[in-house]
């Protein structure tokens, strides 16, 4: 492993498990119940981060996929293979986790609301990009449909965020854009320590997830260039 | 106890997968880095 990624790993993981610890007290036992929802509004404290991980990670494959078209550098698809998986990751819980909130709150596990819908195409998206760079016929070839893949992944992140708005959906919006938050001070400390702890937790697993590409780059590279001594 | 019940699920899911999928990455880290160590062994180091 990178000297750099080696030591952004080892001293993540004690404060990402330390933090995944605080926050699970902070859900279970600080912060008040909801009046409404009650418990199961909690899940919000981990729904929400995992959605806006799931944004940052578009971004990031995004640079990574302008990057390498522009330049045709290696470490830009590096980035983007490792941003593309954990994005999917993320954006696995965030689909899974909103179900579990809606069964109780909407009486139903999906409905093909806008936000609701147009989430499950960025997952879908995500997904293509790792099936193009699996069955692309080079790897040059692969590593440009992909991003050519996650370019189109991330101009649907604004179509998520305006989906309520645009289509009147019914997916609650707790933050908007220059209005005072609605959250009663406990909560919305929680809900920021939550977002903290999936930082931390997506620097740690993009850091080790770019180590594994670089390291599974170099073996290709020695089998190819051991093949092509033989040939 | 219904409402806690779903988000036990909720909260088994998040932080089963990220430790699950946390504990993958360690050990195909172990297993690539096994690999690479094989092949420069064979071919002798190139980078």
């Amino acid at each position: 492993m990178d000297g750099f990624l080696r030591r952004a790993a080892i001293v993540l993981l004690p404060i990402a498990m330390v933090m995944m610890l605080a926050a699970i007290w902070m859900v279970f036992a600080y912060v008040p119940d909801e009046r409404v929802m009650g418990p199961v509004q909690r899940i919000f404290y981990f729904h929400v981060p995992a959605a806006i991980i799931t944004f940052f990670s578009v971004f990031v494959l995004l640079a990574g996929s302008i990057g390498y078209l522009w330049t045709r550098h290696t470490a830009w698809d590096q980035l983007s293979r490792a941003a593309t998986e954990i994005g999917l990751l993320f954006c696995t819980i965030v689909l899974i986790t909103g179900p579990i909130w809606a069964k109780p709150a909407w009486g139903t596990w999906w409905t093909w609301e806008a936000r609701l819908t147009t989430t499950l195409v960025l997952w879908l998206l995500l997904a293509a990009c790792m099936m193009v760079r699996a069955y692309a016929d080079n790897r040059d070839l692969g590593a440009r449909l992909a991003s050519v893949l996650g370019i189109i992944a991330a101009l649907d992140v604004p179509i998520i965020y305006k989906a309520v708005d645009w289509w009147r959906g019914q997916h609650p919006v707790v933050f908007k854009a220059g209005e005072k938050t609605p959250l009663e001070p406990r909560m919305l400390r929680t809900f920021l320590f939550c977002m903290a702890t999936f930082f931390v937790f997506y620097g740690l697993l993009l850091a080790i997830r770019v180590a594994i590409v670089r390291l599974e780059d170099r073996c290709q590279a020695l089998v190819e260039a051991s093949s092509g001594d033989r040939a | 106890m219904k409402g806690y019940s779903f988000l036990m699920w909720a909260y088994n899911v998040v932080w089963i997968g990220l430790v699950a999928y946390l504990a993958f990455l360690v050990v195909r880290v172990r297993k690539v880095s096994e690999r690479l160590d094989r092949l420069e062994r064979k071919t002798g180091p190139r980078s």
